[in-house]
């Protein structure tokens, strides 16, 4: 009953009229960045981050977080119309979705994301009304060893549950833990990996480095050829579910809504993991798996509810723990920081009006994009007509005075573009970016708890396995570590017995 | 994606030296506690051995999959706004942040992107209008000024 009533007290500062205004330009924003091919949500959050320097913080964060969760619902746009996925976790819906609207079905592909999207959010942010005060009063219990190895999961987890090699996410998160120990050491005061430069003595800023991977980045990859995707033409009359298309989809809905939350939940793996296993799962449960692939709505709506759904469970470990699973969670996580809040199990007793005004902001944000994205879908996929190329200088300029605006300095500004540098030769290079931002986020709280850790225990790496909890902690870890690594010896075997199969086939023959 | 590969390894155990080497004369271990080197030396170690794994994994690895770098073309246009944005950067102290920027959009559209100079002209005014309406006059964040005062 108390998350109830603080909830209620939530949306008393969640209506005011600013706050409302927030929530509504930070769903649009996200629904156009989403809709918009070569910039994600995690992006779009670090390019406008600076613009909330001058708001309160409840505000600043309501605007935030509806960027992310508008990018989920807007990448579905781009997805089903041009066949190009507006951000990473909308990739599942481009399969399919494009190739139902091929069928001429565009307005049911978009409807059935829109709703699963929806039902799957509201669904996710009332779990997260009972879950986070939990964890956050457990969390209380937690000292320095196990915050160590919390942030330490957070970064492993990354590569042991990210889609691509876990080398890779590990050099990302390596750069990552590289960038941050360079500047003043934090708990003796000496000058650490400077080379004499004194804009560097305070440490290299996290927007600068957000921005230039995420944003630059991704503008430099987009500019590598002219843009021109063909949009499909939608309908108004088109955009609903008819009863057997929701008989279809039910189902899916419920079941990418819950596999995306738990997803969510987990420190590294996000929405893109999210809204591949559900759609991998959907294909099993389906009565129809030969339609996946050639335009499954109930693949679709399996994969749309999962991502919205693990944006949302994101948001659990990040506000009771401080620790982000996920990029888009560590630029809020960043943006706390920026607006002089301390992350961590305290902030909901601490800052209990912004905790639950930005919870209540996210039913909110929810219900006004389920009206953005049913009756006005055809309005925002006008926009995508707008050609790209007039969009690059207004992206790229506002994330140069953005950088600028952190410490009114063109060091930064410098900064960003030497990372929008690296974020493209990661890009190219196949390693993930959003290991790196995590370490980037996480490295300050990891390097000092381990040494607090270290002194308490006079150097005996005992302490870590000392309590049930850092324990289990510290298994989690091994595990996570162990987990590619064992994937690898699965694949490898199983090569190697469809080799074996393959040359007894041809012995045979 | 084998070179590739290749290279990322050895940047990795380049940028691991170099952390190694930058941190070398700050105590490992201070009285009782881990000293200002305890963190670099430690990151630095992970390096190697990422480093040296993705080296050994490409090595055995034969799937022969191809790199992912752009065409020739695309280089060129990469190459040529990365240009722009650092000429941009270098501009910005002598002819003042909003100008710098006026003349880079200017660049990428015409320049790059040969679009046509009407919604070109448009499309950085709005940028502009923008800018100026949000950062300089809603935030009151000082931008550079040029010799124009703007």
């Amino acid at each position: 009953m108390d998350a109830l009533a603080s909830l209620a007290h939530g949306f008393s500062i969640a209506l005011t009229p600013t706050n409302l205004l927030f929530v509504f330009i930070g769903v649009t924003l996200g629904q156009l960045i989403g809709a918009l091919p070569g910039i994600g949500p995690s992006a779009g959050m670090a390019l406008l981050l600076p613009i909330t320097f001058g708001l309160d913080p409840v505000t600043a964060l309501v605007m935030l977080s509806g960027i992310m969760y508008g990018g989920m619902y807007g990448g579905t746009l781009t997805s089903v119309l041009v066949n190009v996925p507006g951000e990473a976790a909308s990739v599942m819906t481009a399969v399919d979705g494009n190739q139902l609207a091929r069928q001429g079905r565009a307005g049911q592909a978009l409807a059935a994301s829109a709703i699963g999207s929806f039902l799957a959010g509201i669904g996710a942010v009332t779990a997260l009304v009972f879950l986070t005060p939990a964890l956050s009063a457990f969390a209380l219990s937690f000292s320095a060893p196990e915050y160590f190895l919390l942030a330490l999961l957070g970064i492993t987890a990354t590569a042991s549950l990210g889609t691509g090699s876990a080398i890779k996410a590990m050099i990302g998160a390596t750069l990552g833990l590289m960038i941050a120990l360079v500047g003043t050491d934090p708990i003796q005061g000496t000058s650490r990996l400077t080379f004499g430069s004194l804009d560097l003595l305070e440490g290299i800023d996290f927007l600068p480095v957000a921005i230039g991977v995420f944003g630059i980045a991704e503008i430099l990859v987009s500019m590598e050829q002219t843009q021109a995707g063909h949009v499909v033409r939608t309908r108004l009359k088109d955009m609903w579910l008819t009863r057997k298309d929701w008989l279809e989809c039910r189902m899916a809905m419920l079941r990418g809504g819950v596999i995306g939350f738990f997803i969510g939940l987990m420190p590294g793996a996000g929405p893109t993991v999210a809204a591949l296993l559900a759609y991998v799962v959907e294909k099993k449960a389906s009565p129809h798996p030969e339609k996946f692939g050639h335009g499954a709505l109930d693949g679709v709506a399996a994969a749309e509810s999962a991502n919205n759904s693990a944006a949302h469970g994101a948001m659990i470990p990040m506000l009771a723990l401080g620790i982000p699973g996920s990029a888009s969670t560590a630029v809020l996580l960043a943006a706390l920081v920026l607006l002089g809040i301390r992350p961590g199990p305290m902030l909901l007793t601490e800052q209990a009006d912004l905790v639950w005004g930005l919870i209540a902001s996210m039913f909110i944000g929810n219900v006004m994009l389920l009206i953005m994205n049913l009756p006005l879908a055809p309005l925002f996929a006008s926009i995508l007509r707008i050609p790209y190329a007039y969009l690059v200088p207004g992206i790229l300029i506002v994330s140069l005075v953005g950088a600028y605006a952190i410490s009114l300095s063109l060091f930064n500004v410098g900064l960003t573009l030497f990372f929008g540098m690296v974020g493209y030769l990661m890009i190219r290079a196949d390693i993930p970016r959003a290991p790196l931002v995590l370490a980037v986020v996480l490295a300050p709280l990891m390097e000092s708890s381990l040494r607090q850790s270290l002194m308490l225990s006079e150097g005996s790496p005992g302490i870590f396995v000392q309590r049930p909890l850092s324990a289990v902690l510290a298994l989690l870890v091994i595990l996570s570590l162990a987990l590619p690594l064992f994937n690898f010896l699965l694949a490898r075997r199983a090569a190697r017995r469809a080799g074996v199969a393959e040359a007894l086939s041809h012995s045979s023959d | 994606m084998k070179a590739t590969n290749f290279i990322a390894a050895f940047m990795l155990l380049g940028l691991s030296v170099m952390v190694l080497s930058g941190t070398w004369y700050l105590p490992y271990w201070a009285d009782f506690a881990p000293g200002s080197a305890f963190a670099p030396f430690w990151v630095a170690m992970i390096g190697v051995v990422l480093a040296v794994s993705l080296f050994v994994a490409t090595l055995f690895d034969d799937s022969g999959e191809p790199h992912s770098f752009p065409d020739r073309r695309g280089i060129v246009r990469v190459t040529a706004l990365m240009a722009g944005l650092w000429l941009m950067v270098l501009l910005i102290p002598l002819i003042g942040f909003v100008t710098a920027g006026i003349l880079f959009s200017l660049y990428l559209l015409i320049g790059i992107e040969r679009r046509p100079l009407a919604p070109s002209l448009l499309t950085t005014a709005v940028v502009t209008g923008l800018v100026y309406g949000v950062f300089i006059a809603w935030l009151g964040i000082s931008l550079p000024a040029g010799p124009f005062g703007i």
